[in-house]
C-alpha cells in the first residue's frame, strides 16, 4: 500500500504541475461564466440550463483532464523510459497500475473539487437572482449529479488507463480513449433507437449490425448510467437503487479493467 | 561458488514491425557474474549490450534460455530488491524536485526515513548535488541528471548495482567522481555489471570484462591476464624499413605497423636492447617510442573484426 501511495502522490503531483491544467482550468471558467451571461436568456428554464450547463461543465472539464493531463501520466512513462527505472525497484507491476491510476483519481477529485465549488457558487447566484425559477431546484440532487460526473470520469480514467497500459503511443491511447468516450455517451441512445426502431416497418437495420451493437452494449461504458442531470435540474426525487446500482456499475467497471491493464501490464516487455 | 548472475543460453529476437524482419538482438549468451566483481560488458553499437542488462532486470523475457539471479531463476526472484540500476539515458520524473525524487525512491525501497536521510546526504554531497535538492529535475544540466540517477539507483545500497553507461554525458569531474564511487562500491564487495564505450574506463575498473557482438559473447577474460599479457610491449617509431631489413629484424619484432609518417616497430621490452643495436647496425634512427596503453582497445577492434569474419 505504502508504494502505491507513493506513486500515486508523484502522479498526483506530475498532474498538478502539468501546463495543461492551466488551460483546462480557464476553459472551465470560461464555460461556468457562459452560463451566467446565456442563462438569462431562458428566462423559464433558467434553473434548468443553468443546472445542466454546470454538470455539463464539469463533465467537459473532466474529459479535458483525463484525455489530455491524466493519460500522460502513464503513456509518458512509457514513451520516456522512465518505466525501466521505476520497475527496477521492488515494486510490482500491479502496484504500478493501481499506484498511477490513484494518483491519476486523485488529480481529477482536486481538479473537479474545484471546478464543483466554483459552479456551486455559479448556481448558488443565480439561485438568488432568479429565485422564482429555482423552486424545484434541490442541492442534494445537484451533488449526487456532480458526484457521478467524477464517477464516469473515473471510468474514463480507467478506461485510459487501460489503453495506456497496451497501446505503443501516447497518441493511439488518446484516439482510443477519446471513441471509448464517445461510444459511452452515445450508447444508450443508440441501443434505444434499435428497439425502438425494431418495431417501426420503416426503418430497416440488418441482423448483423443489430448483434454487434448488442455486444458492444454489454462491454462498452454505458456513461448514460450516471447522468443525473434531469434528476438535478427538476428536483425529482432520487431513486436509492439507481444510485446504489449506478455506483456499483461504475465501480466494478473500473476494477475490470484495472484487473484487465495490470494482467496485460505483467506480460509487458519494456525494450 | 554460485555466480550473482547467470545468463544460459539467452535469445533473443525483437519484432520491429508488422512486415519488418525480426531484429536478432542475443544469441545464446552464456555468462555468469561472480560475486563482488566487477563486470564489463563491451561491444559495438547494436552487438546486445542493453538487451543483456534488460534480461538480467527482468524488463523482457527471454525467448529462450534463462536468467539466473543467486541460482534461482529471475521469475522466481525478487531481483529488485537487490540491485540497482542505471540506464543510458535516465528520464527521470522532471516535475519533481531532487529531494522529493528521493523521497519517492526511499518509499518504494521500503528504506526507513532515517535511514534514508542519512543515505541521500551522503550520496548527494559524494555527488555534488547537495546544493541541488530543491531544485526540479527538468532545470538540471545532462551530467546533474546522470548523477540523480545515481543516487536514485544507489540509495537503498543495493548488493548488485548494474549500470549501462555510467559516465556518459558527464564532464571530467564529473567522470572522475562516478568513477570513485564505483570503486568504493568495488572496494566494499558490491557486485557491479556496467556497459561502456569507454575502454580505458573499463581496463580500469573490471575484473573480468565480456566481449559482445552481433549478439554472441564472443569472449570473456580477466583484466588481469590482460595486463599480464601486454607487459613489456613497446612501440618504436621509425622513418623507413627496406624488406630485406625488415626480414633480419622479424625474429625479434611482434609486429609492424605502417603509419602516415613511417612504421610502428613492436617489441617486448626483453627483445628491446636487442633490437636497438640491430637498428643502429642497419643506420635507422629510432624517432620515438611508447608503451602500449590500447591493448583493450585493439583487442575488442581485432575481437570484433575476427567477429565479424
Amino acid at each position: 500500500m505504502k508504494k502505491i501511495l507513493a506513486l500515486a502522490n508523484i502522479t498526483f503531483k506530475e498532474g498538478l504541475r502539468s501546463r495543461a491544467v492551466y488551460g483546462i482550468g480557464l476553459f472551465s471558467f470560461f464555460i461556468l461564466g457562459l452560463n451566467i451571461t446565456v442563462a438569462g436568456f431562458f428566462m423559464r428554464d433558467v434553473g434548468k440550463v443553468t443546472v445542466d450547463m454546470n454538470l455539463s461543465a464539469l463533465s467537459i472539464a473532466g474529459l479535458l483532464l483525463v484525455l489530455f493531463v491524466g493519460l500522460n501520466l502513464i503513456s509518458k512513462d512509457i514513451d520516456r523510459k522512465t518505466i525501466q527505472l521505476v520497475l527496477t525497484k521492488p515494486i510490482s507491476r500491479y502496484e504500478y497500475i493501481f499506484g498511477k491510476y490513484v494518483g491519476i483519481e486523485m488529480f481529477v477529485f482536486v481538479a473537479l473539487f474545484l471546478l464543483f465549488v466554483i459552479s456551486c457558487l455559479t448556481v448558488g447566484g443565480l439561485s438568488v437572482v432568479y429565485e422564482g425559477y429555482f423552486q424545484g431546484f434541490v442541492w442534494s440532487n445537484f451533488i449526487v449529479a456532480a458526484f457521478f460526473v467524477y464517477v464516469k470520469i473515473s471510468v474514463l480514467a480507467a478506461i485510459a488507463v487501460f489503453f495506456g497500459v497496451i497501446a505503443t503511443s501516447s497518441f493511439v491511447t488518446l484516439i482510443f480513449s477519446f471513441c471509448a468516450y464517445i461510444v459511452g455517451e452515445t450508447l444508450d441512445e443508440v441501443v434505444f433507437y434499435l428497439k425502438s426502431s425494431a418495431s417501426s416497418s420503416e426503418v430497416v437495420i440488418s441482423e448483423g449490425v443489430k448483434k454487434v451493437i448488442a455486444v458492444t452494449s454489454y462491454i462498452a461504458p454505458n456513461f448514460s448510467v450516471f447522468d443525473f442531470k434531469t434528476e438535478a435540474a427538476y428536483g425529482l426525487a432520487l431513486q436509492p437503487s439507481r444510485v446504489g446500482n449506478s455506483l456499483a456499475y461504475g465501480l466494478i467497471y473500473i476494477l475490470i479493467l484495472l484487473i484487465l491493464s495490470t494482467f496485460i501490464f505483467q506480460r509487458r516487455e519494456f525494450n | 561458488m554460485t555466480p550473482e548472475i547467470e545468463l544460459r543460453g539467452v535469445t533473443k529476437r525483437y519484432k520491429t514491425g508488422l512486415f519488418k524482419k525480426p531484429v536478432q538482438a542475443l544469441r545464446g549468451v552464456d555468462l555468469a557474474v561472480r560475486k563482488g566483481e566487477v563486470f564489463g560488458l563491451i561491444g559495438p553499437n547494436g552487438s546486445g549490450k542493453s538487451t543483456t542488462i534488460r534480461a538480467i532486470l527482468g524488463l523482457i523475457r527471454p525467448d529462450s534460455g534463462n536468467v539466473y539471479f543467486r541460482g534461482d531463476q529471475l521469475s522466481a526472484t525478487c531481483i529488485q530488491q537487490e540491485v540497482g540500476y542505471l540506464p543510458e539515458n535516465p528520464y527521470l520524473y522532471d516535475h519533481l524536485t531532487l529531494s522529493e525524487l528521493l523521497k519517492f525512491c526511499a518509499r518504494t525501497s521500503g528504506l526507513a526515513r532515517d535511514t534514508a536521510s542519512v543515505r541521500s546526504g551522503e550520496l548527494l554531497a559524494r555527488l555534488s548535488l547537495d546544493h541541488a535538492t530543491r531544485r526540479p529535475l527538468r532545470t538540471f544540466s545532462k551530467g546533474m541528471l546522470q548523477r540523480a540517477a545515481i543516487c536514485f539507483a544507489l540509495l537503498h545500497d543495493p548488493s548488485l548495482v548494474v549500470f549501462d553507461e555510467p559516465m556518459s554525458g558527464l564532464d571530467p569531474v564529473g567522470r572522475k567522481m562516478v568513477f570513485d564511487l564505483v570503486s568504493e562500491l568495488k572496494d566494499r564487495g558490491r557486485t557491479i555489471f556496467f556497459c561502456s564505450h569507454i575502454l580505458s574506463d573499463v581496463e580500469r575498473l573490471c575484473d573480468r570484462i565480456g566481449l559482445l557482438s552481433h549478439g554472441r559473447l564472443i569472449d570473456t577474460f580477466d583484466t588481469g591476464a590482460l595486463t599480464a599479457s601486454r607487459q613489456g610491449q613497446v612501440h618504436l617509431k621509425v622513418d623507413r624499413l627496406g624488406a630485406e631489413q625488415r626480414d633480419s629484424l622479424a625474429p625479434i619484432l611482434e609486429g609492424v605497423t605502417e603509419t602516415d609518417d613511417g612504421l610502428l616497430l613492436t617489441v617486448f621490452a626483453a627483445n628491446l636492447a636487442a633490437l636497438a643495436v640491430r637498428l643502429n647496425q642497419l643506420g635507422i634512427s629510432i624517432q620515438g617510442s611508447r608503451e602500449d596503453r590500447l591493448t583493450l582497445e585493439e583487442l575488442f577492434m581485432r575481437s570484433i573484426q575476427g567477429g565479424e569474419k
